[in-house]
């Protein structure tokens, strides 16, 4: 197992957001995790890579302990994340957002510099490359956010809501690249709200509500488990969301 | 008795301190924003003091009043004209704006009023009352007095009203406030007129008994930044606790140490209170 | 900047003391050509925290106080030449903040420039009150030099090209560490932890990096002011005003930029002098209403400093440009 999460909670006060998760990915796996809004996903991204610490259970990283681990410290360790809200770092251009990444495994400027660019080819940034950030719209900054994580070489991707906001034939170049991405053997999981999208990606898909993972199995197994209709229809979504076909 | 006299002196002004950190933490508490000028402000207070005193005449009520007025205006003009547009820019300019506008009253004081120490006419409030062995000066008295129950009152607006809950749902969630029906603007704007009056009377009571000049507000700054911190950010009876608090450790080292060390002995524990416990001594963990 | 820029910018400054030698006013304009270099070497050091890495400190007056303080301290109490103590103050400045940068960088924001304040006043109370450092009178250095060792000279022109020498390396330092990944990650920490961390960022350590990188050139330029002056007192060598002064002057320019500081030098410096001499002795109260002023215009409409200001027309003007070849 590349990443395992055993019994995995974070708790806010008396607010269980991530209330003991078991989560397990192979490496070369893409998992799909899915589920209404508040279920806790994005806490759970948040503990995987650091930014919050778990209230309690353990993380494995390719058999390492990284439960206490600081972000930076599992970013060097292979485990690559986007936000939810973009955070480019808006002043700098888009190579020099990538750049930052890639210093990660090339101290080097040269090498630094090389990497980023292949990486900005590759997301299709190429255009804009001298722009600054600040000039990009949401499509724009989601695929900076991919480049700038790719381009520190990582061996597991978490991608949160990478493609939400997205126009349906952005939504199909978004697709192309993780595919592109998965491609090259990197691993990956995804928090994503279009359905298409995880049936299209995603092998695995695990169903989160109110901080438990309540379903898992292939994309159609889960669509169609009653527990899972049931998490959205109590929450008024009716089966999950159909919207936009890509 | 000496010991008690400093301990109720000390107290008396720690509760003026807490009136002009509530202030201070009210905006940390809705903006997450640290408002560089809060020490000018107070000072600000104490001049518009000698000014009513001059011009209008009148007891501490009428300057009181004037202070307050003053300042909430300007609290209100300065958010308007200043920090609603900085709020939205990085963190350089959020710093850089205060900060300027803390140089640009001082100094502008020092041209308006000349930089020497004056106090208000004793014939304003004084006269000392015996009790117990303890000299209590009336003016302190009162001042102290005044702020406690002004601070009181800040923390009951704050919990008790709709103007307060409105505030609150601000600090909470502006984007939600809005959907309600709260202007978050004038909302935040109120903010800084009452946390500007807050320190515009808390400058008023203390003019009363103690000599100022336009460099005091730096002093008074670094108190209130002491205050909140120990108080916990954005809690008002967390700064009326750590106000009192400050102003018993502010006497007691004077008193032992002498009085050059009472700021001395303040920021230390400022210091130590950052290693320590940055959320607060009564904040939570 | 382009290559022919630079040579352009050196020749200039090198040229400077020389050049206006023939004027009626050649000491003024020679002494204040020093004291523009020796506030962009201040606004430079201080550049590197507060520009680059974003962390806006307000206490730098401490590591600025210690480079003044002991090359005076070691002339005062052992007669040692001033300049000795300059590696001494530097050493100080490092150990100072190593011991600040602890628990002052999990602070963030508002909550850092607050910490350095309380920090920086602490010291200068202490300083105000410690005999051994001259207390409230402060420490005087050689009246007349014993020797070219003890640096003191009538003319302002030796110190002026000192002061390049001292601009020009800090400048080189900082222009390598733009270019390099110590840059890149102080750039990145500035404009946002969570995400610098998340591209493994160590962000910590790097701030101490910036931290340490920039006290100690921050204490060289108070070094080279109490070599020039002479002298220092808890106001001049440690007040708020001295960290405001260094703030101020990047900001104006462009903080986190390689020249900015410069610039901000070369329009305050000269500003500043002029209110002073027509306003009289009470014209450094109107001085700092005009840099209140100034900081609080930057905040409201530029906070990206004039050459900030300058990129954008620039730009703008490029972008113009581009449009009417478009539509010929």
């Amino acid at each position: 197992m590349l990443l395992s999460a055993e019994k995995v909670a974070k708790h806010f006060g008396s607010f269980r957001a991530v209330a003991g998760a078991d989560v397990a990915v192979a490496a070369g796996e893409i998992v799909g995790l899915i589920g209404p809004n508040g279920a806790g996903k994005s806490t759970f991204f948040n503990c995987i890579a650091g930014d919050v610490a778990p209230t309690s259970g353990r993380i494995l990283f390719d058999g390492v302990d990284v439960t206490g681990a600081p972000a930076e410290t599992r970013a060097r360790l292979g485990i690559g994340r986007t936000f939810q809200v973009p955070t480019t770092f808006e002043d700098m251009t888009i190579l020099d957002n990538v750049m930052v990444g890639a210093f990660l495994r090339h101290p080097r400027r040269g090498e630094a510099r090389d990497r980023a660019l292949e990486v900005i080819e590759m997301t299709g940034l190429k255009e804009q490359a001298g722009q600054r950030a600040r000039s990009l719209g949401t499509p724009g900054r989601k695929r900076l956010e991919i480049a700038r994580v790719l381009a520190a070489r990582p061996r597991l991707m978490l991608l949160d809501e990478a493609l939400a906001g997205l126009t349906p034939s952005e939504v199909r170049r978004a697709i192309e690249l993780v595919r592109a991405i998965h491609a090259q053997g990197i691993t990956l999981v995804i928090v994503e709200h279009i359905m298409e999208v995880i049936l299209t990606l995603a092998e695995r898909v695990l169903v989160f509500n109110q901080g438990h993972v309540i379903a898992s199995g292939t994309p159609r197994q889960v669509v169609d488990d009653p527990a899972v209709i049931e998490a959205y229809l109590g929450r008024g979504h009716g089966r999950p969301r159909r919207a936009r076909t890509p | 008795m000496i010991l008690l006299q400093v301990i109720v002196d000390g107290l008396l002004l720690g509760a003026v301190y807490a009136l002009f950190s509530s202030g201070l933490t009210l905006i940390w508490g809705m903006m997450n924003f640290i408002n560089f000028a809060h020490g000018e402000f107070v000072m600000l207070g104490m001049y518009v003091a000698l000014l009513a005193v001059t011009w209008i005449g009148g007891g501490p009520v009428v300057f009181g009043l004037a202070a307050a007025l003053g300042l909430f205006l300007l609290g209100v003009v300065i958010y308007f004209a200043l920090i609603r547009a900085v709020m939205r820019g990085p963190m350089l300019a959020q710093i850089l704006s205060t900060f300027g506008l803390a140089l640009l009253l001082r100094y502008a004081a020092f041209w308006v009023f000349s930089p020497n120490f004056v106090t208000l006419p004793r014939s304003v409030l004084s006269g000392t009352l015996r009790l117990d062995g303890i000299l209590l000066s009336v003016p302190r008295l009162a001042a102290g007095l005044a702020a406690a129950a002004l601070t009181l009152g800040m923390h009951l607006l704050l919990t008790r009203t709709a103007l307060g809950s409105r505030l609150l749902a601000v600090a909470e969630d502006r984007d939600a406030a809005t959907l309600m029906g709260i202007r978050p603007d004038r909302m935040q704007a109120f903010a800084w007129g009452l946390a500007a009056a807050s320190a515009g009377i808390a400058g008023a009571l203390m003019a009363i008994s103690f000599p100022f000049s336009p460099a005091v507000g730096e002093t008074f700054a670094l108190t209130a930044f002491v205050v909140v911190t120990l108080g916990g950010f954005g809690s008002v009876p967390g700064a009326m606790l750590a106000g009192l608090l400050v102003g018993l450790i502010q006497g007691l080292s004077a008193y032992w140490l002498g009085p050059v060390y009472k700021d001395v002995v303040v920021y230390g524990l400022f210091v130590a209170l950052l290693w320590l416990r940055p959320q607060g001594l009564l904040g939570a963990a | 900047m382009t290559r022919r820029g630079w040579v352009v910018l050196a020749a200039a400054l090198l040229a400077y003391p020389w050049a206006v030698a023939g004027s009626d006013g050649a000491a003024f304009l020679q002494d204040m050509g020093a004291l523009v270099l020796l506030a962009a070497i201040g606004a430079s050091a201080w550049n590197i925290l507060g520009g680059y890495a974003g962390q806006i400190s307000v206490g730098h007056a401490m590591f600025f106080g210690a480079g003044a303080y002991v090359p005076l301290l070691v002339y005062q109490h052992w007669q040692a030449p001033p300049l000795l103590g300059v590696p001494l103050g530097v050493a100080a400045s490092l150990g100072i903040a190593l011991i600040v940068g602890h628990p002052t960088f999990r602070l963030a924001g508002h909550y850092f420039s607050m910490a350095t304040i309380a920090v920086a006043e602490l010291v200068r109370i202490m300083v105000g009150n410690w005999d051994f450092l001259g207390a409230a009178i402060g420490l005087q250095g050689p009246a007349t030099g014993r020797g070219w060792y003890d640096l003191t000279f009538r003319s302002a022109v030796p110190y002026y090209y000192i002061f390049l020498a001292v601009l020009a390396l800090l400048l080189a330092v900082t222009a390598q560490m733009q270019r390099s990944r110590l840059g890149y990650y102080l750039h990145a920490i500035g404009a946002g932890e969570r995400a610098a961390r998340s591209l493994g960022v160590p962000v910590r350590r790097y701030k101490l990096y910036a931290l340490l990188l920039s006290a100690g050139f921050t204490s060289l330029a108070g070094s080279l002011y109490a070599l020039k002056t002479g002298f220092v007192d808890p106001d001049s060598g440690l007040g708020i005003l001295v960290s405001v002064q260094m703030i101020i002057t990047a900001a104006l320019g462009g903080a986190g930029t390689l020249l900015g500081p410069l610039l901000g030098a070369a329009i305050l410096v000269p500003l500043q002098t002029a209110t002073n001499t027509w306003f009289g002795g009470g014209g450094s109260g109107l001085t700092y209403v005009i840099y209140g002023g100034v900081i609080v215009l930057i905040a409201r409409f530029e906070p990206g400093g004039l050459l900030e200001l300058w990129h954008r027309r620039a730009a703008a003007r490029l972008a113009r440009r581009g449009r009417v070849r478009h539509a010929a």
